[in-house]
């Protein structure tokens, strides 16, 4: 950069000037816990609160769940004409993982952030993709492609670009990140890792039965960088350390994306910007503060109850977690606590900065990762806009609860206090930026006690996922199917539900509209 | 333990006054060696090399510690006073280094010789300190215990301030007042000793009297470190600051030398009174003087004024609308009288319209349409200014030109910077336009490059043969030779810019480190 150095000695010495002496009371921070739909998922899970439906109403299709794989359900549905359809969502705003929320700074994302750049074989990624505006003749939008710089990592004191440890590394670190380079390559080359992962999936994979961390050791890798790369990896994805991922899940999240990828794709509110765009064409189907009380099959047909409604539907497309249906669907009461699923919490927060932050090395990226962390470091939501300059700026915090069983994970969630995870945050933030403190001005907090399905050991072939209980005009679409919390599985999901459904329902087509 | 003196007898040694010697001990270590941590880091700053600075001025430093060893020896009665002595002249000179260092880089070309003479002189200071004490210790405890705890504490006061230095000091205080912050230490010390060692000082008062003045020094000194980074910025700039300005966007700095005026934005030069009617008749003519029927015109950056006084050089345009980020830009160069007098009050001229606006934001946010635009942006020197230069940019700025008419984009150096000059053209081709790259001789600047942009469906370009008047330096021959490039000048293979990838930012990083040395 043409930074010469009196103009680094101007900076150098004007700095201090900035900086007080003595240090005032913190400055105050606003904000508390954000509602995480905690309370009614909950009622459901203890039959507590006897609805008293006034209203009842006829639907072809009843999808429950409005996160991407219901929304997408509505969206197959909808643009094959069917039009007599119902989202119900039990949170006061559809999105499950891709919801958002927005403040006089910026928009930002409450959990999933972006989507890598599609490959040849996402093909409905890619059609909705060409309905939105985001991939035009080939050619992927500029402005919803991640900026420059996208992503960095804090380390020795000082920010690196890139968020491989690149930094000092010592010769057997590099030969040890190439020789994982090679074998994820050739994993790739199978064309087993696929998004989605149905696609590539001809068999169950061996690498299923062995934790990520048994394959890492198999195959000689100790350097700590490495390990650390890769457990950030499982953390990121799957809120899981190394030994609680399975090694098929932790390599699929290498060896399913592509080399020379040029995103991922983002927004300021992450993939709350898809949801948006598809609540602007399907809102109008869908119901919120509308959890889906009970569901049972009679008379051919599933009668859904909801606090104020209840729907007779030819077919259930269910859109939310396989281990909420036995609390709902009384053919599936019998499965109580029966799960394998293993699900992660996390921690989301969301960060306003008055200023930003004094700091070391590159400029501020889009993913921000602080090495040796627990956390999973910070996303930027002003990163994606086309201003040039911002005073103020929205970082959206990650944590996901890898070092603890999820049931310990989530007593924490429920029992410590907004003031703790402030300070957490902060104190954790606070070694890169020293003065946090005194550029944040509020922090909501996001508790997620079943935030997304964990690939472990064994997941693939466990029977509820390779036999789930068939139960008549019933469709599973949620992601947890997969394994593997994506946006793009959950729409596939979503799209395979929807035309299965159609496919049985096809007979009320002729009355498409009615509703 | 044997006493040997009366003094000792007097004093008798309790554990805390030795416990607080020592200490004082350890404070003096931590100052020498930040005073010689201070010129190591001012060296390389301003000199470069900071490998040679270091090694340097350590090395200079230890061998004058040295000579105040040696020299030592010939202090013979009144140490105490001659201890204190040395403690405010290390104080006072350690406190103030870093302040003259400046100074002396800013106002003379003697900097290494002042920068050799402090060390020298702190060293030989702080080579008499530990030798002083350790005699004046000696008197109370035993030889070996003496030697031990001394050198015990100097090392330990040495690690503390070599990790204090770059992770507090350097940071929060900066190297002005870190300096002096030790210099307060020395001085305190002094002071303290005046008590401490009260017996064996014969003119307390007068001593009491020399330490205060000297701490209020140094406390006058760290209140007013924000001037001295004033006076030295003035140098920095090498020429008179008429104004400086930190605006919420950027620092605004004008200096003046005879009739030379010149506008630094963030310390970067924008012009150069002197040759400015070089660039911006260059900027605007080759394009806009191919447009006789345009009305309307529209400016991107630029809020100096100067290409508008270019195109209202044009009866024919009708209205110019100025977009600057920044409207204390704006206003002073529709107010100074230095200034308005350069631009010739083209900001207040009822044709212009003015608009404080983030371009990009800007241009998504309206849909007025221009008859030919100037692109005139700073250097492509970090991502934030990048987004300006990028793909998608132009493709939003060319839904804001008429059908036949076009843009003109500042592209940087096109011989100091060539990647970054054939990037920007590649990155206009990239966003689907026809490009018709130039460049003018500019003597504060350089060589420098611009680049002509139309829609594909546009007229091809063939330079003006008539040009407004008055002109100080294009004619019409001289324009249609701006568009050939000599060898050293011509294309090279690069890249086009993206949002998602602004390699421009990294080719102009590295063209202009390789010749900013």
């Amino acid at each position: 950069m043409a930074i010469n150095r009196r103009e680094f000695i101007a900076g150098l010495i004007g700095a201090p000037a900035l900086v007080r002496l003595t240090r005032k009371a913190p400055p105050q921070i606003a904000g508390g816990f954000v509602d995480d739909g905690m309370k009614a998922g909950h009622a459901l899970r203890d039959g507590t609160g006897a609805p008293t439906p006034r209203e009842r109403q006829r639907v072809a299709v009843a999808i429950v769940g409005g996160g991407i794989s219901g929304l997408s359900a509505a969206w197959e549905l909808d643009r094959r004409g069917l039009h007599d359809f119902v989202v119900l969502e039990l949170a006061a705003d559809a999105g499950g993982n891709a919801r958002s929320g927005a403040n006089e700074v910026s928009a930002y994302p409450w959990a999933a952030h972006y989507i890598p750049v599609p490959g040849p074989r996402a093909t409905l990624v890619r059609e909705l993709f060409e309905e939105l505006g985001v991939l035009r003749d080939g050619d992927w939008e500029e402005r919803y492609l991640c900026f420059s710089p996208q992503e960095r990592l804090f380390m020795h004191g000082e920010w690196h670009a890139g968020l491989e440890p690149e930094f000092a590394m010592s010769l057997g670190d590099r030969e040890q990140f190439r020789r994982f380079g090679e074998l994820v390559a050739s994993h790739r080359a199978s064309g087993e890792f696929t998004i989605p992962s149905a696609l590539g999936m001809v068999r169950a994979s061996p690498l299923d039965r062995i934790s990520m961390q048994a394959w890492l050791r198999q195959h000689g890798f100790t350097s700590p960088r490495l390990l650390w790369y890769a457990e950030y990896a499982c953390r990121d994805d799957y809120g899981a350390s190394l030994s609680q991922t399975s090694a098929w899940a932790g390599i699929h999240y290498f060896a399913s994306r592509e080399v020379d990828e040029q995103g991922p794709l983002t927004w300021p509110e992450g993939n709350g910007w898809i949801t948006k765009r598809l609540l602007a064409k399907l809102g109008h189907h869908v119901e919120t503060s509308a959890p889906v009380l009970r569901a049972r099959h009679e008379g051919g047909r599933w009668r859904l109850t909801t606090p104020t409604t209840v729907y007779d539907a030819d077919a259930i497309i269910w859109a939310v977690p396989a281990f909420v249906a036995p609390y709902v669907v009384d053919e599936l009461r019998g499965e109580r606590h029966q799960t394998s699923f293993v699900y992660s919490p996390w921690l989301t927060a969301n960060l306003t900065l008055d200023r930003w932050p004094a700091e070391h090395g590159i400029e501020p990226a889009w993913d921000n990762v602080i090495y040796d962390s627990p956390g999973l470091g910070y996303v930027v939501a002003t990163h994606q806009s086309l201003r040039t300059f911002q005073d103020r700026t929205v970082w959206t915090y990650y944590h996901s609860f890898a070092e603890l069983t999820p049931e310990q994970a989530r007593r924490e969630l429920l029992t410590r206090d907004w003031a703790y995870w402030r300070d957490r945050i902060l104190d954790d933030l606070a070694r890169a930026h020293p003065d946090i403190r005194d550029c944040v001005s509020r922090i909501d907090v996001l508790r997620l006690g079943h935030a997304m399905i964990r690939p472990t050991v064994g997941f693939l072939t466990a029977t509820e996922r390779a036999q789930p209980r068939k139960l008549s005009r019933f469709f599973r679409a949620h992601s947890d199917q997969s394994g593997l919390s994506l946006f793009e599985e959950a729409q596939y999901h979503g799209v395979m539900a929807a035309r299965e459904a159609m496919a049985v329902v096809g007979g009320r087509l002729s009355v498409a509209g009615s509703r | 333990m044997a006493c040997r003196s009366p003094v000792a007898r007097r004093l008798s040694p309790i554990a805390h006054v030795s416990v607080a010697l020592f200490i004082s001990v350890l404070a003096i270590a931590a100052c020498g060696l930040i005073y010689e941590l201070v010129a190591s880091a001012l060296a390389s700053y301003l000199l470069g090399d900071s490998v040679l600075q270091f090694s340097t001025v350590i090395g200079t430093y230890l061998f004058a510690m040295g000579v105040g060893s040696w020299l030592s020896r010939y202090l013979a009665r009144g140490l105490v006073a001659r201890f204190i002595g040395i403690e405010l002249l290390v104080g006072i000179i350690g406190g103030f280094s870093s302040t003259l260092l400046f100074l002396a880089f800013a106002y003379t070309t003697a900097f290494r010789l002042v920068l050799y003479a402090l060390v020298v002189m702190i060293g030989i200071l702080v080579g008499l300190e530990i030798p002083l004490l350790m005699r004046i210790l000696r008197d109370r405890f035993g030889f070996r215990e003496v030697v031990s705890n001394v050198l015990t504490f100097d090392y330990l006061g040495a690690l503390a301030a070599s990790l204090a230095f770059p992770i507090l000091l350097v940071p929060k205080l900066g190297l002005v007042r870190s300096a002096m912050l030790f210099g307060i230490v020395n001085a305190a010390i002094a002071l303290w000793s005046t008590f401490l060692f009260a017996n064996l000082l014969g003119a307390r008062r007068s001593m009491r009297a020399a330490c205060a003045g000297v701490l209020a020094t140094l406390v006058i000194g760290m209140t007013q470190a924000k001037r001295i980074t004033t006076i030295a910025e003035d140098n920095i700039y090498s020429d008179e600051v008429i104004f400086s300005r930190d605006t919420r966007y950027q620092h605004i700095v004008l200096t003046a030398w005879k009739d030379d005026l010149r506008l630094f934005l963030n310390s970067h030069l924008q012009f150069s009174s002197r040759d400015e009617y070089r660039y911006h008749e260059a900027l605007v003519h080759p394009g806009l003087a191919a447009l006789p029927g345009a009305r309307r015109v529209l400016v991107l950056g630029g809020g100096d004024g100067l290409a508008v006084r270019e195109i209202l050089k044009y009866p024919n345009v009708e209205s110019v609308t100025l977009v600057d980020l920044d409207p204390e830009m704006t206003r002073l160069f529709a107010s100074h009288p230095l200034l308005t007098k350069l631009n010739g009050g083209s900001l207040t001229s009822p044709r212009v319209h003015l608009v404080n606006a983030d371009a990009f934001v800007w241009l998504d946010g309206n849909t007025d349409v221009f008859d030919f635009a100037v692109v005139d942006f700073p250097d492509p020197n970090n991502y934030a200014v990048g987004k300006l230069y990028t793909a998608a940019f132009y493709r939003a700025l060319e839904r804001h030109v008429s059908r036949g008419g076009f843009f003109v984009v500042q592209s940087t150096s096109p011989l100091f910077a060539r990647q970054s000059f054939w990037s920007i053209v590649e990155t206009l081709k990239r966003a689907g336009l026809t490009t018709y790259p130039y460049h003018v001789y500019v003597p504060s600047f350089g060589e420098w490059g611009f680049t002509l942009a139309a829609a594909p469906e546009a007229p091809h370009y063939s330079p003006p043969a008539i040009l407004p008047a008055p002109l100080r330096y294009l004619s019409a021959p001289e324009v249609a030779q701006m568009f050939t490039f000599p060898r050293d000048m011509q294309p090279v293979a690069v890249e086009p810019n993206r949002l998602n990838d602004q390699v421009l930012v990294r080719y102009y990083e590295k063209e202009f480190d390789a010749i900013n040395r």
